[in-house]
């Protein structure tokens, strides 16, 4: 009889919302699946870039990082900005994106290797859990007001997204390492 | 400015699937926004040989959320793509094999087919939805694949999240042709 592998939807204990504690277990997946793809990537082969003015896999992983460290701060803690560099150490000019059409890596991410982005996305993510850890349901329709009233959304959208957002680079991170085996050999 | 929020789905008792369809809307018309003025051309476009085009990518999304509500939701097996889509399993030619082209399905087809496709596969997945209750989320069964060996048991909560990861995943992707695409194509052309 062959190996049963289970795949089942799981939460998180300790969260005062079962709703949230199930998202963070989507989010906790969707990060071992990133790291998944990483596994065993080279500095060289994380900063490879198929073409200037496009993103590497290093900076995706910044990227993420950082976007949800800064997203979780304003956009869930209602805070007015984040401090990103101090949290995860990665700002947003260090992430690099977006490029201008043209453009190499970016530089604050040069020669870095797995495991720097592996303690900044960590870093992100314990963040993350103590902020989600705390939130109600009534948390979950918690308006927050962004650009002096330009950009409106609720708690339980930013959930959405930071999930979405991963996931959307996750998707880019194959495309790049498909491209480069394509490319290099 | 409009407020961003996920309701949940009208028609859709169930609550916890009822957010997860609202969420697999809102990902799809973000997704619509940043697609629907591809050329042919474009959705044909292959950036090296053996990888997926903008065209495969779309009609995979359709073809797999399918697969997903009647395998995993609705618990039918074998499930029969072509009766939703007008389309089958493989007609997305996803997994290209070595350097292939795109299939020869997918030939010259325009934005209006996929928008098709997916719409058909939306329709599909409220109409479905629409009978599950809670203890339905919780639902497990076993499927096998043509990739790994053993089986695989799955719960229908998790069937929902993946298909919103696998429609954000290749949304992401799409983007990235898009701009290779113009960065490359449109250059030259």
């Amino acid at each position: 009889m062959g190996q049963v592998y289970r795949t089942l939807l799981g939460s998180h204990d300790g969260y005062a919302s079962a709703y949230v504690a199930r998202i963070a277990w989507q989010m906790d997946e969707q990060r071992r699946l990133v790291l998944e793809a990483v596994r065993d990537l080279s500095a060289a082969e994380l900063e490879w870039q198929p073409a200037p003015g496009m993103n590497t896999i290093g900076m995706l992983l910044a990227h993420i990082a950082y976007a949800e460290n800064h997203m979780v701060a304003v956009g869930i803690e209602g805070h007015p900005s984040s401090d990103t560099k101090r949290v995860i150490g990665l700002s947003e000019e260090d992430e690099g994106m977006p490029l201008k059409p043209g453009d190499p890596p970016a530089p604050a991410l040069a020669g870095k290797e797995l495991a720097f982005y592996e303690d900044a996305l960590a870093r992100a993510r314990a963040h993350t859990h103590a902020a989600l850890e705390r939130l109600t349901d009534d948390d979950l329709t918690r308006v927050i007001v962004r650009g002096g009233g330009r950009r409106e959304f609720d708690v339980g959208w930013m959930l959405y997204h930071l999930l979405e957002h991963e996931a959307g680079h996750r998707g880019q991170i194959q495309v790049l390492k498909h491209l480069m085996r394509a490319t290099r050999g | 400015m409009p407020t961003e929020t996920i309701a949940p789905a009208q028609g859709i008792p169930c609550r916890d699937a009822a957010l997860f369809v609202a969420q697999l809307d809102r990902l799809t018309s973000s997704l619509w926004e940043d697609v629907s003025d591809a050329t042919p051309e474009e959705l044909a476009w292959q950036p090296a040989p053996g990888m997926n085009t903008m065209g495969m990518l779309l009609a995979h999304i359709a073809i797999v959320e399918v697969y997903w509500i009647d395998r995993g939701v609705r618990a039918v097996e074998p499930v029969d793509i072509m009766a939703v889509l007008g389309i089958g399993m493989d007609d997305d030619g996803i997994p290209l094999r070595g350097d292939g082209p795109p299939p020869a399905t997918l030939n010259g087809k325009d934005i209006g087919f996929y928008d098709e496709l997916l719409v058909k596969a939306r329709a599909h997945t409220h109409q479905v939805s629409a009978q599950v209750n809670d203890a339905d989320m919780e639902r497990e069964f076993e499927r096998k694949s043509r990739s790994w060996p053993g089986s695989r048991t799955s719960n229908v909560r998790w069937v929902y999240y993946h298909m919103l990861e696998h429609l954000a995943g290749h949304y992401g992707q799409v983007l990235m042709l898009r701009h290779m695409y113009r960065a490359q194509v449109g250059a030259r052309g």
